[in-house]
């Protein structure tokens, strides 16, 4: 607990609202998902493995290399959970399709977890370089998923404008234009290497140089907006289930 | 009709319906029947004459007086009996020479029809009768009365006229008619009671044959109707569920929006379509997963409401149904 709170008062202030702004979104979606029709649990359960994915700055434990690649191993399993969530309520407004069950989403959930959990488990600890790869492909993978999570949120709203949960789904387009622009500007750091990982590396591993010094404005720019976006998302999720659940009330 | 003396009756007010007609006619001729039967209907009266046992006269007389007789009245009547479901059945027994008249009556020559009395020498007339010593029957009406005069070998057996039973020997009331403005007469003439013995419609006609190929005749004619009233009914079904199923899509449309059509059509289609709407198993099946589509789209406020005038939509029809 002592060491918990150490790492509280470690830590920028404005990374642990974003944190604290990310756990009240995962519980609301989380709740949500309860309470809620079968075709939300992907969506609710995908936006609540966000928060876990945000939670490494607050886990005593992500010296441990492996949980700190497992934080952006989860965080690439939620949009793709998020991503089939929405995919699902896209084929229920074309063919009036709901199947399965709540229960089989969070045991597969689950089991998807743990398997990532066994594929670190059993390969060697991952280096500071391989951890850079890991938060690499999570980008990546949100950049991609959010922008076709865009476009079938768009078509959703097309086919159900005239329901009460559209203007939710207006909502979730806002939701996911902070994201892209969170994530998308993490990438385009870490693409071109001026990510403080990369830079933590070569200072500290390897002889090589880097080219920051000359790009700094840019690099300023992509890391303010790397945080606020980060921030708004965090809210946005929480406002959009808030708003939600009062429209399905 | 005619109305006949009633003789000595044997079977009164019998329902045709519970009767196979070549067992009512195997029953009178194993009997040796002199007499005659009368079937009577809402639309027909049917008179078989029998003499000792033989058939010689069918008659079947429609209320529009079209007259059948021979075979032809003994298929007509199979029919009748076959398809009207109702019906009475009388048997009366009558002398050998009244059989002869009502025979005469009912099938035998016409040699006089519809004469004025009053331009007619009756006299003379009957002189003719008695000089020919005809069978037969003379019968005296008019717009609203008539009287029957039988004749054997030209002597007069007795006088029968409406209201009357049976035969009487009294004259009284056919002179009475006779005497009316307007009477006519008809003149019918027959063979004699030996001759008539050797006429059996029974043994030219096949009468168990006509029979059964009625009762074929009417199952099909029966199942026919039976099939367009339930094609026509089927139909009539459909078409109450056609539209209930639209009311039940415009009304999920109001409360869910557009998407709600689609959503009603899916769920009634995945239950076999409209006529689910009347099933109460299915019709419980189509409101829980309209429910539960629409949880996915509006607030339990709008579902609760909606679901309220659902209820009542399909519970009003089903009662009308």
């Amino acid at each position: 607990m002592e060491k918990f709170i150490e790492l509280l008062t470690q830590m920028n202030p404005f990374d642990l609202v974003q944190v604290v702004f990310w756990g009240l979104a995962g519980a609301i979606s989380f709740y949500f998902s309860i309470g809620n029709a079968r075709v939300w649990t992907s969506i609710s359960s995908g936006f609540f493995l966000i928060f876990l994915s945000q939670a490494y700055g607050i886990n005593p434990w992500s010296h441990y290399q492996k949980l700190t690649a497992f934080h952006y191993i989860i965080g690439t399993i939620a949009i793709m959970t998020i991503t089939h969530g929405f995919l699902e309520y896209y084929i229920f407004c074309r063919t009036f399709e709901i199947s399965g069950d709540k229960l089989i989403v969070y045991l597969s959930t689950l089991f998807v977890l743990v398997a990532a959990g066994a594929f670190l488990v059993i390969n060697p600890t991952p280096s500071p370089n391989t951890i850079r790869n890991f938060k690499i492909v999570e980008n990546a993978v949100w950049v991609f998923l959010c922008a076709i999570n865009l476009e079938i949120i768009r078509k959703i709203y097309a086919a159900i404008k005239d329901s009460d949960i559209a203007k939710g789904f207006i909502a979730f387009g806002i939701v996911f234009v902070c994201i892209l622009v969170w994530r998308g500007a993490d990438l385009y750091l870490q693409i071109y290497q001026w990510d403080r990982d990369w830079q933590d590396i070569i200072t500290l591993m390897t002889e090589e140089s880097t080219d920051i010094a000359d790009y700094m404005v840019r690099v300023q720019f992509a890391q303010e907006v790397n945080r606020y976006a980060g921030l708004l998302s965090g809210i946005s999720v929480g406002g959009t289930f808030i708003y939600l659940y009062n429209l399905l009330k | 009709m005619f109305l006949l003396p009633k003789g000595n009756p044997i079977f009164e007010s019998l329902a045709v319906s519970k009767l196979k007609l070549p067992d009512v006619l195997s029953k009178l001729s194993n009997g040796s029947l002199t007499g005659y039967a009368s079937f009577i209907f809402s639309s027909h009266t049917a008179i078989l004459v029998f003499e000792s046992g033989n058939l010689i006269s069918a008659i079947v007389e429609g209320k529009n007086g079209e007259k059948e007789s021979g075979f032809s009245a003994l298929s007509t009547l199979s029919e009748l009996m076959v398809s009207t479901g109702s019906g009475a059945l009388n048997v009366y027994k009558l002398s050998t020479d009244l059989a002869m008249c009502i025979h005469a009556l009912v099938e035998g020559e016409m040699l006089y029809k519809a004469q004025e009395l009053k331009l007619l020498n009756i006299k003379a007339l009957l002189e003719k009768v008695k000089d020919d010593q005809m069978n037969g029957c003379l019968r005296v009406y008019t717009d609203d009365h008539s009287a029957l005069i039988f004749y054997k070998n030209g002597n007069p057996l007795g006088f029968f006229h409406d209201g009357s039973s049976d035969i009487e020997i009294s004259s009284t009331e056919s002179q009475k008619i006779a005497g009316l403005p307007g009477a006519k007469m008809d003149l019918y003439a027959t063979q004699s009671a030996d001759e008539l013995r050797k006429t059996n419609l029974l043994e030219v006609t096949n009468v168990q044959n006509l029979w059964e190929v009625c009762v074929v005749r009417h199952k099909a004619e029966t199942d026919r109707l039976n099939l367009e009233r339930q094609e026509r009914d089927r139909k009539v079904v459909v078409q109450k569920c056609d539209e209930l199923g639209e009311q039940v899509k415009a009304l999920v449309e109001e409360y869910v929006g557009r998407v709600g059509r689609g959503i009603v059509e899916k769920v009634i289609a995945d239950n076999g379509g409209n006529t689910c709407l009347l099933e109460t198993e299915r019709v419980d099946s189509v409101v829980r997963n309209i429910e539960r589509s629409a949880k996915l789209l509006i607030s339990g406020i709008k579902i609760r409401a909606m679901m309220e005038a659902l209820t009542s939509l399909l519970s009003t029809a089903r009662s009308e149904l």
